[in-house]
């Protein structure tokens, strides 16, 4: 019976090697297929029982907590998200919910959940000392101080509509990105599927549009920043020698379609012949027209790309692009896109590169949030390095650029001068320029206030973009939020 | 223990006397070696699942282990006075196995109690890793009661036919009770009296293991050798296929009344395999294998229950299929099977780590599909190293099998290894997809106590088998008085 009792181990032996092999198919090679199955509710519950990593903003040095998990009290093991001061962070992290996400939640949520490939050896070290898997901490660039005071000041007198971008000019690190109206990223972070579906359709609906952030995701008319791009073109091309020579500037500038162009006040700018530097800190709409006429659409458009316009940037937080268009197949709206209006368009975000670039001598950093990755074990998976996203001007010309926007805050006559001198600032000395955009329809709705600015302006630290909706003169509405900004990052409120 | 000692061992290097047939060794300090290590892995197993569960390891720790520990050196000790010359490694697996087996229902009963992950398991109470662990030492006490009754395995080929009667008896009770004292989720292969839930099929098994050994002993000449050549394969006489044709009906009937594919597979699978282990007769294993998928095919066609295994195996993960009722009319229910297999997706390669996975979503994943819980906390690795396991246990009895020398006792062992092999076969196979899911028990993992008790009763026949062959025949008596042997024991 010897013979056929080895077959029957030989049977036996297949039926074991059998299911060995079909396991190893299941869990090796079916393992993703499996968990892709629409229907698996382990790969949907598991994303509440791992930690997720914390974000911190740690642009002031120490790390402020903005979103961490939470074991829920006698919730089986789930983690829920929790955000401290969640509207004023809003813009930044977004929000974790158990049906998406938005913002650095988003973003790098391969890192938060700790599923990211560069972590799994980490993760392949807990599995061993049977540590659950956890995520790995984000710190951002974002400095409390700026973020909490541009969230405060566009709350301030009632509240506006728009958005505050701050970035630190020499490195490109983003020190605030609020906006207004918010939302309390809380709401979104509840286990409970029925009320998720009720907080996610009342923002939804919301007419204010609070999950909008007016900082990156929203553009508005730039109105007269636009002069310093007008400005650029202008000196690079040799088209105006230096910040003294005078350019022409009519109380009526005829356009090529036979309209005028006209400045504000109605009246001629200065004596019709401003130096260039009083032409831009008086904010001269029929010099800076002409200036447009004489550069031609495709000039603007160029400097308008270097200075990051239409084009896509990630943070990594997707930034809407801002808009220059090509005014080839519009020509009489050369002057009117020299001065920020026609089609024109802009982010808070852009603004805020405008002024870095010029404060960082014409070169301008890549904007980045993301400081620093670390896994659970403190190790740093990933850390920033500054670099050069382009240099829309020379080193001369961002000098006379940075010479023109110093007067727009300090001489007197300049648009910001009443509420961005050096004694309303204690001290601090901002370069900057103001926009005040026409918008709507025949141009009857309020006007868009914009400001962009850095300082101090001998050693720039802080480059700020603000833009209030509706918010009237752009040195009344939008300079004063940057001032503040400024002052606290400085620490010289 | 020495096994020889001479007086000339101690000062001269070959211990073993001229002309002495050397003694084996019994290996019962190996045994007692691996099964405490069999004991550190079920004490760390659990500890790793606490940690898992909660971060804190169990402070009923040292009652389980401990109380494990105690049941298992009681069965070591049982052995080196019952059969001191039984395979040291049968114990220390199935030892292993069943330490698991409890670890695992401790984890999946401590699911979403008492603040710890996960949602809690309805059919499972809180001490349903201590009835576990009762029925491990009623498991143990069995294996002792067939060690100390059963001197000879021989002595069994006296009761085949009461054996046989008792094994059908045992399987035909369930489909003539009433369903509410025999039926339990669609499976009607129960006796429940008075609370208690016994699965005769369980030991039914082990008793027609013994009738079909005695028969075939008895029968197996005319078996083998009487029959005609066509086509060159040797068939049986008509008359002989009697027995064949008995236990294919008798495995069809469980099938109809019982609705148990599982047990009826085994069943008839063990008497085709003790059937060629007798005769040598490959055309006996064609004729159980036509059968087996004739007898299928039949049920699978005219049983609505057998079609829709099938069903399901082939399409598992159709929405319509996930979320079927039982008794629905266009669509199978599959939500457990595609449910062990996500749990098996998601443990991977490595596993979550005990207490780490979430094998609550599986229905019966402390029974049936215990194997998807073992893989998705276990990983691939663990998966595989258990039924490295299971397989060790199948071949040490296969080992016995061909080692002894009586041919009943040989038949009988190779029955029982082999239904060890076809049952974690039918059942890891189902739960993993590799065949239609046919609910039946994981010997020794999973909840339950007919089965634990049955599975350590077999284990007591193979080591009182293995015993009987390993045993050293009496040796005479050195006639010399400078080389005279003395036994150590």
């Amino acid at each position: 019976m010897n013979r056929a009792l080895t077959r029957i181990s030989l049977a036996c032996l297949v039926m074991f090697v059998l299911l060995l092999i079909n396991i190893n198919y299941v869990q090796a090679f079916q393992s993703s297929t499996l968990a892709g199955e629409p229907e698996n509710s382990r790969t949907f519950s598991q994303q509440f029982l791992i930690k997720r990593g914390a974000i911190y903003a740690t642009g002031d040095g120490g790390a402020t907590v903005i979103a961490e998990s939470r074991l829920v009290k006698n919730g089986g093991g789930k983690y829920q998200r929790y955000y401290p001061e969640g509207p004023t962070y809003a813009p930044v992290t977004g929000y974790d919910s158990v049906f998406g996400k938005t913002g650095i939640e988003e973003a790098d949520n391969k890192y938060l959940t700790g599923t990211a490939s560069s972590l799994g050896l980490h993760n392949f070290i807990s599995l061993i000392t049977g540590k659950p898997t956890q995520g790995s901490s984000v710190s951002l660039t974002i400095s409390p101080k700026a973020q909490k005071a541009a969230y405060q000041a566009l709350l301030s007198d009632g509240g506006h509509e728009g958005g505050v971008v701050a970035i630190d000019p020499s490195t490109g690190a983003i020190l605030a990105m609020a906006s207004s109206p918010s939302f309390n990223p809380n709401a979104f972070a509840t286990l409970d599927t029925g009320k998720l579906a009720k907080v996610s359709k009342r923002f939804n609906a919301a007419s204010n549009n609070p999950l909008l952030s007016r900082a990156t995701q929203v553009t508005f008319p730039p109105g007269s920043t636009f002069k310093i791009i007008t400005s650029s073109a202008a000196f690079s091309t040799g088209t105006v020698a230096n910040t003294s020579s005078q350019v022409p500037a009519p109380t009526n500038l005829s356009l090529k379609n036979g309209h005028f162009l006209i400045n504000d006040d109605n009246g001629p700018c200065a004596d019709g012949h401003p130096q260039i530097i009083q032409a831009f800190w008086l904010s001269c709409n029929t010099a800076f027209g002409a200036l447009g006429m004489r550069l031609g659409g495709a000039t603007l458009h160029k400097y308008a790309n270097r200075y990051g316009f239409n084009s896509q940037l990630n943070v990594p937080l997707p930034v809407t692009p801002s808009v220059v268009p090509r005014s080839e197949d519009a020509p009489a709206f050369e002057a009117f896109t020299a001065i920020g209006q026609y089609n024109d368009k802009v982010t808070p975000f852009q603004e805020a590169m405008i002024a870095a670039a010029v404060a960082n001598h014409g070169t301008l950093m890549t904007p980045y949030l993301v400081q620093r990755i670390q896994a659970p074990d403190e190790s740093t998976i990933q850390t920033a390095t500054p670099a050069p996203l382009s240099q829309p001007v020379k080193p001369s010309v961002a000098s006379d650029l940075t010479q023109m926007m110093i007067q727009v805050t300090q001489n007197p006559a300049g648009t910001a001068y009443l509420t961005a001198n050096k004694s309303v600032t204690g001290g601090i000395v901002i370069a900057g320029k103001t926009g005040t955009a026409q918008n709507g329809v025949n141009n009857t709705n309020l006007n868009d206030a914009v400001f962009t600015c850095f300082a101090p302006a001998s050693n720039p630290r802080i480059a700020v973009g603000v833009i209030v909706k509706g918010g009237g003169f752009g040195a009344a509405a939008a300079a004063p939020i940057a001032v503040k900004v400024i002052q606290a990052y400085l620490g010289k409120s | 223990m020495s096994d020889v000692t001479s007086s000339r061992a101690t000062f001269e290097a070959p211990a073993v006397p001229d002309g002495a047939v050397p003694m084996p060794r019994n290996r019962r300090h190996t045994e007692l070696l691996m099964l405490a290590f069999s004991v550190v892995v079920v004490g760390f197993a659990y500890a790793a699942a606490g940690l898992g569960l909660n971060d804190k390891i169990p402070p009923s720790l040292v009652v389980y282990v401990g109380g494990f520990a105690v049941i298992m050196v009681i069965a070591h000790l049982a052995v080196r006075r019952l059969a001191p010359w039984a395979d040291p490694l049968m114990l220390p697996l199935a030892a292993l196995l069943n330490g698991l087996g409890v670890v695992m229902i401790w984890r999946l009963q401590e699911s979403g109690r008492g603040g710890n992950p996960g949602s809690q398991i309805s059919t499972l109470t809180a001490s349903s890793a201590t009835t576990q662990l009762i029925w491990s030492a009623l498991g143990v006490v069995a294996f002792i009661l067939v060690l100390a009754f059963i001197k000879q395995p021989r002595v069994l080929q006296r009761y085949t036919y009461t054996l046989g009667a008792v094994g059908l008896v045992l399987l035909a009770i369930p489909a003539l009770l009433p369903s509410s004292l025999s039926s339990i989720q669609g499976a009607k292969v129960w006796i429940i009296v008075g609370g208690f839930e016994i699965q005769p099929g369980e030991f039914a098994k082990l008793a027609l293991a013994v009738f079909f050994a005695g028969y075939l002993v008895a029968k197996r000449d005319v078996l083998a050798l009487a029959g005609r050549r066509v086509l060159g394969i040797d068939l049986p006489r008509a008359r002989d296929l009697g027995p064949v044709l008995i236990a294919w009906g008798a495995s069809l009937l469980i099938l109809i009344f019982e609705t148990d594919i599982g047990t009826s597979a085994l069943f008839f699978g063990l008497f085709v395999a003790m059937i060629y282990i007798a005769t040598q007769r490959t055309s006996w294993l064609l004729i159980g294998f036509l059968l087996f998928l004739g007898g299928s095919y039949i049920a699978s066609t005219l049983f609505s229950h057998v079609g829709a295994r099938v069903t399901a195996w082939l399409h598992p993960f159709t929405i319509a299929n996930l979320n079927c009722q039982i008794g629905a009319a266009h669509c199978v229910p599959s939500y457990q099977l595609a449910q062990g297999l996500y749990g098996l997706g998601f443990g991977g390669i490595f596993g979550t780590g005990l207490g780490h996975g979430q094998p609550y979503w599986t229905p019966l994943a402390q029974s049936d599909l215990i194997m998807t819980a073992f893989g998705e906390e276990l990983g691939l690795t663990g998966l595989m190293a258990m039924l490295l396991i299971f397989g060790l246990l199948v071949q040490r009895g296969l080992r016995a099998a061909i080692a002894v020398k009586d041919p009943f006792s040989k038949l009988l062992a190779g029955g029982l290894a082999f239904v060890l092999a076809l049952q974690v076969f039918i059942i890891v196979g189902g739960v993993t997809r590799l065949i239609p899911l046919t609910g039946i028990t994981t010997p020794f993992l999973s909840q339950g106590g007919s089965s634990l008790v049955a599975s350590w009763a077999l284990i007591g026949m193979l080591m009182r088998i293995s015993d009987t062959a390993r045993k050293p025949a009496p040796q005479p008596i050195q006639d010399e008085g400078m080389t005279q042997v003395v036994r150590a024991q």
